[in-house]
């Protein structure tokens, strides 16, 4: 193979990783543009999301469209359930941000390990469908892989998505004037609780969609929200809190940057991501898309 | 009927006993003016009002209905709708995405096209930022996106602070449409002329207490109130 097409190949990894680090980062960030919580358990709905889509590919349907439906649908679900009926009583509290910190990282450690105990803690994964099986040509003696391919075109589907949705409909107006003033945004009848709810149900959402995509491209087990929600993190602050342009070029740059990093020094592919984060920070503490339109 | 009533109105910031048993009363199409020196409490009855401050005891009923324990949000959607001191535009929405989000969360809302004859200023800014807007278009925008609300009962804070004077003549009219209009206005006012101009009734207020209330007409011949409570003729602000 030459030096050429090995480059490419660990840069279409890499846009790959990023797409799905990119659906974690972009639920997290809108999450905390709206409602100001930082959660720590969104890389174990991740985690649910790839389980989930794993047990009702494998035992269930057989279906890989209605697997990661599920994945969606089953950590929607989650997600709604851990706002309304657990992080909703923290809001107003004095040491609100360290309450929400704790109460989330609670969850992580328990799902993890109730998924451990169910699941054990071996990789699992999970085969594409027939369709996504193979490589898809670019000509140049350049190739992508297939199932790759699939996962980036959702990424940008979403990101467009979105990006729509905010910017054209009555709710994105509605999540828009929320994350800027709250109180304004109530005095004019936005009902805050239920935009809540609805918020961490579409951020939960996109989180097991990209749990449920990562199942066949990667090993899955119990630890994978952890590695997942580190990066993430890293993402939104590369990106800039609240901006999910920022979120889906800061997730391609971890991506490549860790599929790139570890070909280069081998175990290293940590090191670079952090490295970048570190430079924006010192270069433009906002963040790339820091302080833009969500 | 009576619009809205206070009663024995209390209301605390953290350990800040603000206001002292306030008592008011809005009938039905009245203009009513909440006077008082700044720091008075004026903003704070207002937020009690409207559910924004953090703590309040005491009764306010809404046509009739207790709301003293009811959600910010659903005070508004019963046609409650404030114009807050600080205008609160909201900063990366456009004028008309400004207007179009008030017309959407409200019950029974004006039609947008019809709100924005009434502020032909805004009409030619449709497209700008929140944030790009000078603090008469603000102030202008704020009170459109009350407007299209179509509110029963209009609160504005001190609508004219800060507005050159043209402004406040632009406002003064687009207000006394609304007022013929048949809504029902409470507002506070630094500025005394405003308020008599286009008030009826007026309340006093100092420290978070009532001092007087009574008929526009009757405040204009009482100089001893002016001065004492609203800095008239004192050359003080
Ligand atoms: N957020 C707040 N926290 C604590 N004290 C406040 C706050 N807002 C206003 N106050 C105090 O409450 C009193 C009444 O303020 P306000 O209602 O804004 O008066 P006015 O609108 O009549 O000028 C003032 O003494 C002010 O310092
Ligand atoms: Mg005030």
């Amino acid at each position: 193979m030459s030096t050429h097409s090995l480059v490419f190949e660990q840069i279409i990894t890499g846009i790959g990783i990023g797409s799905r680090l990119f659906l974690v980062a972009a639920g997290l960030s809108l999450i905390f543009g709206v409602l100001d919580v930082l959660n720590f358990a969104h890389g174990v709905l991740y985690m649910i999301g790839a389980y989930v889509a794993i047990v009702v590919v494998e035992s269930v349907v057989g279906s890989f469209v209605l697997g990661v439906v599920a994945a969606v649908v089953v950590v929607a679900v989650v997600g709604g359930a851990l706002e309304s009926v657990f992080i909703r009583r923290l809001y107003g509290r004095d040491e609100e941000i360290l309450d929400q910190l704790l109460l989330t990282f609670a969850f992580v450690l328990i799902i993890e390990d109730v998924v451990r105990f169910v699941f054990g803690s071996g990789g699992k994964s999970l085969t594409p469908p027939e369709v996504l099986t193979g490589t898809v040509p670019l000509g140049a003696g350049l190739s992508v892989p297939t199932y790759r391919g699939f996962v980036i075109v959702m990424a940008v589907l979403v990101l467009a998505g979105l990006l729509a949705v905010l910017r054209y409909t009555n709710v994105g107006r509605i999540v828009r004037s929320t994350s800027s003033d709250r109180e304004m945004a109530r005095l004019l009848g936005v009902n805050v609780p239920r935009l809540y709810t609805g918020v961490f149900v579409v951020g939960a959402a996109l989180a097991g969609l990209g749990g449920a995509l990562a199942a066949p491209a990667e090993s899955i087990s119990s630890n994978l929200g952890n590695s997942i929600i580190i990066d993430a993190f890293v993402v939104v602050v590369i990106g800039g809190l609240g901006s999910f342009v920022g979120a889906f070029v800061g997730a391609i740059l971890i991506g490549i940057l860790t599929a790139v990093g570890s070909e280069v020094i081998a175990g290293a592919g940590e090191f670079f991501p952090f490295l970048a984060m570190i430079v924006v920070l010192v270069l433009r503490p906002t963040g790339l898309f820091g302080g833009a339109e969500v | 009927m009576t619009v809205l009533e206070l009663r024995d109105v209390n209301a605390y910031y953290g350990n800040s006993h603000i206001l002292f048993d306030l008592a008011m009363d809005v009938e039905e199409n009245d203009v009513v003016t909440l006077l008082g020196r700044n720091g008075a409490g004026k903003t704070t009855t207002l937020r009690a009002i409207t559910g924004t401050v953090p703590r309040r005891e005491g009764h306010i009923a809404y046509r009739g209905e207790e709301i003293t324990d009811t959600a910010v949000e659903r005070i508004s959607r019963r046609g409650v709708k404030l114009v807050p001191e600080e205008r609160r535009v909201f900063p990366t929405l456009t004028v008309l995405e400004n207007v179009q989000l008030a017309h959407e969360l409200a019950a029974d809302p004006r039609d947008v096209e019809e709100t924005f004859e009434l502020f032909p200023v805004l009409d030619d800014l449709r497209g700008n930022l929140g944030r790009n807007l000078s603090g008469g278009e603000q102030q202008m925008l704020s009170v459109a996106r009350a407007l299209v609300q179509n509110p029963d009962l209009l609160l504005l804070d001190e609508p004219t602070e800060g507005l050159a004077p043209v402004i406040v003549d632009d406002l003064r009219e687009v207000l006394g449409d609304v007022v013929a209009r048949d809504v029902t206005v409470l507002m506070t006012e630094q500025n005394v002329e405003f308020a008599l101009d286009l008030g009826e009734r007026a309340y006093i207020i100092d420290t978070g207490s009532n001092v007087w209330n009574g008929s526009v007409e009757e405040l204009r011949d009482r100089e001893d109130l002016l001065e004492e409570y609203l800095s008239v003729g004192t050359g003080e602000t």
